[in-house]
């Protein structure tokens, strides 16, 4: 992947490969200076990053944006993006940064940015922050307010201690669990969790890496099916779970070896979450599948539809009181949940399942094919982007049998089946995705991407 | 009209400017990037003086040298010559010293060497400002993009045994000196005590060696700013003591009466135990003291003068392979066996050599040195106010029998010379007078700068030091 154009600054933060045309040391500098220029509440800052080889330059580069605006930074090292949020909670920090590109390959680094509440930025503070960046109208201190540099390393514990008072550990420890850490964060977390807690994790790709991932680092069926599942049986594991690079998404595959759909994720920790109120709402995005409301509706819980990506369910989320919520996520594995601070966490979500296994006594394929089945197809088409508002009105011409929702480009809900398109927020390119309860839904989808394609 | 104060100076001496709204971490780290991509790549190494925003700024050029695909030896805080010997002993790519070296806490600069850790010539500087300027930076991917390693230790060793080589450790231990130390809270804070203590077995009595607290003085070595060392020689007795700058480059001594020498002066004592081992060419630059003519006329040997400047001196010192070199009036020896800096440990260890060597405390060995006077001083005026002071000087002293135009102008009268010269770093004038007599000098000085005050404002004129 070259640097070329693959940079984005956009409310979701910094993102892109890093070298020339693409992330680079001034772009860090700048955007670290505008986030301390941002902060108005008083106290340190919170840094962490994961492995990727450019976290090194990056956090030099942040450490003395912030530190020359007169902030204080506590940097724990290698750690997951959700030991960060933890840490910023805990420490009543202003705020934090998590230098990392999470799922995306090797090559790609970020900045996300956290409030004093360890959440994401809303949307109006994330506005906010970019209109500061742009002005490059920085508050530096003076030479005797000059920032200082703490390091912490004993943040994984901290964090792990937060999840003891969640999770009944003790009892948790019984299963046999294999993981594929992605060369990333979550291997960091298992083994001190195995240590201090006798776990039993075995891990795969578990070696920190800068460079050169296992695989490509998604948490999605195919990546399951790539090297987790085929293990699972032979060294006798009740469950396989796979984590992103900063661990705050995760995949399932069961103790059959069955790689299962990340769209899995929400629904199964929502059966969990709904019953055990008191929260009734469950946040997900357009794109996420039909399935959710239908297990929302065996707990009379509901479904709260926003448009796709991290932004969206953010500013929902602020939307709601937290006892309202029982879950909020995206059909990505990456789910929060109000008992762990709404903090997207692949490991916290992991605790979920295997809880809901030992509350039920049942293995994890006999939980995952409880379910009704539903098939869903996804796909994509190149975008030009001036004809995107008649093709959606096209589209819901044809489609007026069906009941339109038009928050993020169009989705029809048909009974028993749905249709989404709309226009991807990292690539030039529109979206296409049918869901079907039972069969394929092939011919509604061939159909619609033809049309797409002629139109677009 | 006075010019614009220099808060910030992005030039061909690097990058220099107070902290905050003008020296940022983002030029502190765009200039590293340019440094980096000069270099091409490789091993670069980093220290600091003491100053507070030297982390910060370390952080920010570490991030440049590291989106340029450099590898980074951080090396903390240390004296610059120590960084410079650490950057040639390692066959390192180059370095960066995060230090403003005598200039007040708001400042900080970046001090650049090339590989042989030595500063960059004019001409090296000239292509790095180009590539600044020219923002074309290497980018490294994350493939390339390397480490930050750790040095603590190293450096120091290095640098003193390079400089003990060079002196009989063995008799200056067995003398058991006592001797003062004023570290102004800088670099040298740790190490000196630790080179005078441990390696030369002196019994030492410091002031000011806690690199955590903030310059307790005046930040340049001067007599009229070295009160406290003074009265500890005093206090203790001490046979000597000895005051640093924040980045330990510069030496300024005591004698045991607690009488601060003229910088110039200690060179003069350094040049002549050199000369005496060794004779050779010796260089220093144009306001550096006669003195140092008489001793080497008194060796046979040859000086030649450069324009001021560290760099400068070097230079000629490397072109005409110099024993022994310095900057008088900046309390600069440089004696390229140890390293082709100005360096204040080589300062110490040859002059309780001598004192080993000779019997003699410091009063006597200065003593025995030619007695100038000379006074130094500035002028605040604006850019180019120096050729209108330089065309009329010619006039205003008819006496001069020879002009030297190398660095400003200096005027060599029969009996005296006085120098004027634009500051690198000031929107100054800088003045100098010397001559054999008191008198002298001092009708001198007022008539050079009641000539210069026609073209500015006259401040902070100041009797530098009388012999």
């Amino acid at each position: 992947m070259r640097a070329e154009r693959s940079l984005r600054i956009s409310h979701v933060g910094l993102r892109g490969v890093v070298g020339a045309g693409g992330l680079t040391a001034s772009h860090v500098l700048d955007f670290a200076s505008a986030f301390a220029t941002f902060l108005q509440t008083p106290g340190p800052v919170i840094l962490g990053r994961d492995p990727r080889a450019s976290g090194v330059m990056i956090r030099e580069g942040v450490v003395a944006a912030l530190n020359a605006c007169g902030r204080d930074v506590v940097d724990l090292g290698v750690v997951s993006t959700p030991v960060i949020q933890h840490t910023i909670r805990r420490q009543d920090a202003a705020g934090g940064l998590s230098i990392g590109a999470s799922h995306n390959a090797a090559e790609w680094n970020a900045l996300k940015f956290f409030g004093s509440r360890g959440t994401y930025l809303s949307t109006a503070e994330a506005g906010e922050l970019l209109d500061i960046y742009h002005l490059k109208k920085f508050d530096f201190a003076g030479w005797d307010r000059i920032g200082s540099l703490k390091l912490e390393p004993g943040a994984i514990d901290s964090y792990l201690d937060e999840l003891g008072e969640a999770y009944d550990l003790a009892a948790l420890r019984r299963f046999k669990v294999l993981v594929d850490c992605c060369n990333g964060t979550s291997a960091l977390i298992l083994r001190r969790m195995n240590q201090r807690f006798d776990f039993g994790f075995i891990l795969i790709n578990e070696q920190i890496e800068g460079v050169s991932f296992a695989h490509e680092p998604s948490t999605t069926r195919r990546m399951v099916a790539l090297q987790l599942a085929p293990l699972v049986v032979p060294v006798g594991a009740d469950a396989g779970f796979l984590f992103d690079v900063d661990s705050d998404r995760v995949a399932i595959a069961t103790e059959r070896g069955q790689a299962v759909s990340e769209e899995m994720v929400l629904p199964l920790l929502a059966d969990y979450l709904l019953p055990r109120g008191p929260g009734k709402l469950v946040i997900a995005n357009l794109s996420s599948t039909a399935l959710l409301d239908e297990v929302a509706g065996w707990h009379g819980g509901k479904v709260v539809r926003v448009p796709v990506g991290r932004q969206a369910a953010i500013d929902a989320l602020s939307c709601y009181r937290p006892e309202q919520i029982a879950a909020a996520g995206e059909g990505t594995g990456a789910v929060m949940m109000p008992r762990f601070r709404f903090v997207y966490d692949g490991i916290a979500s992991m605790l979920a399942v295997l809880s809901m296994m030992l509350e039920r006594g049942a293995k994890l394929s006999e939980i995952v094919g409880g379910y009704p089945a539903y098939s869903i197809l996804k796909g994509e088409v190149p975008l030009v982007s001036q004809q995107v508002p008649a093709l959606l009105a096209s589209l819901r011409a044809r489609y007026s049998d069906g009941r339109a929702t038009v928050t993020d480009g169009l989705r029809i809900d048909w009974p028993g089946r749905w249709l989404h398109v709309r226009v991807s927020q990292t690539e030039p390119l529109v979206r296409i995705i049918c869901e079907q309860r039972g069969a394929e839904p092939r011919a509604l989808f061939d159909a619609l991407v033809e049309q797409v394609r002629s139109l677009a | 009209m006075p010019a614009r104060e220099h808060l910030l100076k992005i030039g061909v001496s690097g990058i220099r400017g107070v902290v905050g709204e003008f020296l940022t971490p983002a030029l502190a780290c765009a200039f590293a990037e340019a440094f980096g991509t000069y270099v091409g790549g490789g091993r670069v190494v980093v220290g600091r003086d003491t100053r507070s925003s030297g982390p910060m700024l370390q952080h920010a050029v570490q991030c440049g040298l590291l989106a340029t695909g450099c590898d980074v030896v951080d090396v903390g805080v240390l004296p610059t010559p120590t960084i410079q010997v650490y950057v040639a002993a390692t066959g390192a790519r180059g370095g960066i010293a995060l230090t403003a070296s005598h200039n007040p806490p708001e400042y900080n600069a970046l001090k650049l060497f090339n590989a042989q850790g030595l500063f960059f010539n004019n001409y090296e500087r000239g292509e790095l400002i180009d590539l600044y300027h020219q923002s074309a930076f290497r980018r490294a991917s994350n493939e390339e993009i390397g480490r930050i390693a750790e040095d603590y230790q190293r450096a120091p060793e290095m640098h003193i045994a390079r400089v003990l080589r060079h002196v009989d450790a063995g008799k200056i231990r067995a003398r058991r000196f006592r001797v003062a130390v004023d570290g102004v809270n800088g670099a040298s804070s740790l190490m000196t005590p630790r080179f005078l203590g441990d390696d030369l077995n002196c019994e030492v009595e410091a002031i000011f060696c806690d690199p955590a607290k903030p310059f307790p003085r005046v930040a340049e070595p001067r007599p009229d700013t070295l009160g406290e060392l003074a009265a500890l020689v005093r206090r203790t007795g001490a046979d000597a003591g000895f005051a640093h700058d924040p980045d330990g480059d510069r030496l300024a001594v005591c004698d045991e009466l607690g009488r601060v020498l003229d910088n110039d002066d200690v060179l003069a004592l350094v040049v002549d135990a050199a000369l005496e081992r060794l004779p050779g060419d010796v260089v220093v630059h144009l306001t550096t003291s006669s003195v140092i003519d008489d001793i080497a006329l008194k060796h046979g040997c040859r000086v030649h003068r450069t324009a001021v400047g560290e760099a400068n001196v070097v230079e000629t010192m490397q072109a005409v392979k110099a024993v022994i070199g310095g900057e008088g009036s900046n309390g600069g020896i440089i004696f390229p066996p140890v390293h082709l800096c100005r360096d204040s440990y080589t300062g110490m260890a040859f002059l309780l050599d001598l004192m080993c060597g000779t019997g003699k405390r410091i009063s006597e060995l200065h003593a025995g040195l030619p007695q100038y006077w000379r006074r130094h001083g500035t002028i605040r005026c604006g850019h180019g106010m120096l050729a209108a002071v330089m065309t009329g000087l010619e006039e205003a002293f008819p006496e001069a029998l020879d002009s030297d135009r190398l660095d400003g102008l200096k005027l060599m009268l029969p009996d005296a010379w006085v120098h004027v010269r634009t500051s690198n770093t000031e929107p100054i004038i800088r003045l100098a007078v010397e001559s054999k007599a008191e008198t002298r000098t001092g009708e001198l000085y007022d008539r050079l700068a009641r000539f210069c005050a026609g073209e500015g404002e006259t401040q902070g004129e100041q009797t530098r030091c009388f012999s």
